[in-house]
C-alpha cells in the first residue's frame, strides 16, 4: 500500500479507538488488532504525530500503583475523522467507477 | 530478558539521543510491559511481545532529525575547564578545517549519486529527441525523395525510441534505488553519532 495513504489511515485508525472514550497504549494496540496489526513503536510515532497536530491530547493518571498515559481526542481529531468518512465516500465511488458496479461506465 | 534489562538496553541503546526522548520512550515500552504483565502474561513473555530493542532503536534513529542528535552529542556533558576552551581556541585551525572537509566530503558523495541519476535522465531526454528527429528528417527526406536517407533515419530514431523505452525504466528504477541510498546515509551517519556516543 502507498505509504503516505497508509499513515493516514493509520492516524484515523488511533483517532477512531479512543473516539468514544479515553484510551491508553496497550488497550489502542489491542483494540486495533481485529483491524490492524500495529507494533509498539509504530503507535509510539503516531501518537506522537497526533499529539502535535493537536489531534489528540495526554495526560497522565494513576493506576494500581503505577502511572499510566492516557489519550484523550480533541475537536480537531474529531474533525480529522469526519474529513476522512467524507473522503472516503469520494475515493468508494471512484472505486465503483473502476469496478463498474455503478452502472455507468463499461 | 525481564523488564529492568530490557528498559536498560533500551536507554544505554539510545544514549546518544536527546535525554527528554529517551525517558519519554523508556516510560512508554516500560507501561506496554506493565500493561502486559497485568493481563496475566509473565514479564519475559511481556517483554517479547514488545519486540527486540534493535527494531526499536532503528525506527527511533530515523525519526529524530539529524541536527537534534548532533546537537546532543556535540554538547559537553559537564561544563568545560579554562583549559579546555583555551585548547579548542587554540585548535581552531586544525579542527574547523577538518570539520569542513568532512562535511564536504559527505556533501559531494551526495553530489555525486544525485549527478549520476541527471546525467542517466539526460540520456533518456536526448534518446528521445534523436528519436523525434530521425522519424522527423525521415518524413523530409521522404518528401525530397531522397529514400535511401529517408530509410537510415527513420531506422535511426526508432532504434533510439526503443533504447529510450528500456532505459526510462533503468532510469525510475536509479532513481528510486539513489533515493533509498540517500536516505541510507543519513540513517548510517545518526547511528555513527549515536554510537559513538554510547562507547564514553
Amino acid at each position: 500500500m502507498d505509504i503516505q495513504l497508509k499513515r493516514g489511515l493509520l492516524d484515523v485508525c488511533v483517532l477512531a479507538a479512543i473516539k468514544n472514550g479515553d484510551s491508553y497504549g496497550y488497550r489502542i494496540i489491542k483494540d486495533l488488532k481485529p483491524c490492524i496489526e500495529l507494533s509498539e513503536s509504530t503507535l509510539y510515532t503516531i501518537l506522537k504525530r497526533l499529539e502535535s497536530a493537536g489531534q489528540l491530547t495526554v495526560y497522565t493518571a494513576e493506576h494500581e500503583g503505577r502511572l499510566r498515559k492516557y489519550y484523550s481526542i480533541t475537536q480537531e481529531g474529531l474533525r480529522r475523522i469526519r474529513e476522512f468518512l467524507e473522503e472516503w465516500k469520494e475515493i468508494i465511488s471512484i472505486y465503483r467507477f473502476v469496478t463498474g458496479e455503478d452502472g455507468i461506465s463499461q | 530478558m525481564n523488564k529492568q534489562e530490557f528498559l536498560a538496553q533500551l536507554r544505554s541503546s539510545l544514549a546518544g539521543l536527546p535525554k527528554d526522548d529517551v525517558d519519554e520512550r523508556v516510560s512508554f515500552y516500560g507501561e506496554m510491559i506493565d500493561d502486559r504483565v497485568e493481563e496475566g502474561m509473565t514479564e519475559e513473555q511481556a517483554v517479547a511481545g514488545v519486540g527486540p530493542v534493535a527494531d526499536i532503536v532503528s525506527q527511533t534513529v530515523s525519526e529524530v532529525p539529524i541536527t537534534r542528535i548532533v546537537r546532543e552529542s556535540m554538547a559537553p556533558k559537564r561544563s568545560l575547564t579554562a583549559w579546555e576552551i583555551v585548547l579548542i581556541v587554540l585548535g581552531f585551525p586544525l579542527w574547523f578545517p577538518l570539520l569542513v572537509a568532512a562535511a564536504a566530503v559527505v556533501f559531494s558523495l551526495y553530489a555525486v549519486l544525485w549527478s549520476l541519476i541527471i546525467a542517466l535522465w539526460a540520456v533518456e531526454i536526448s534518446l528521445w529527441a534523436c528519436a523525434l528527429a530521425g522519424i522527423a528528417g525521415s518524413v523530409v527526406s521522404g518528401v525530397s525523395g531522397a529514400w535511401p536517407a529517408a530509410l537510415l533515419s527513420l531506422g535511426g530514431g526508432f532504434v533510439c525510441a526503443g533504447l529510450s523505452v528500456f532505459l526510462f525504466f533503468g532510469c525510475v528504477a536509479a532513481s528510486a534505488g539513489a533515493a533509498r541510498l540517500g536516505g541510507a546515509m543519513a540513517t548510517g551517519i545518526k547511528k555513527l553519532f549515536i554510537r559513538k556516543d554510547r562507547s564514553k
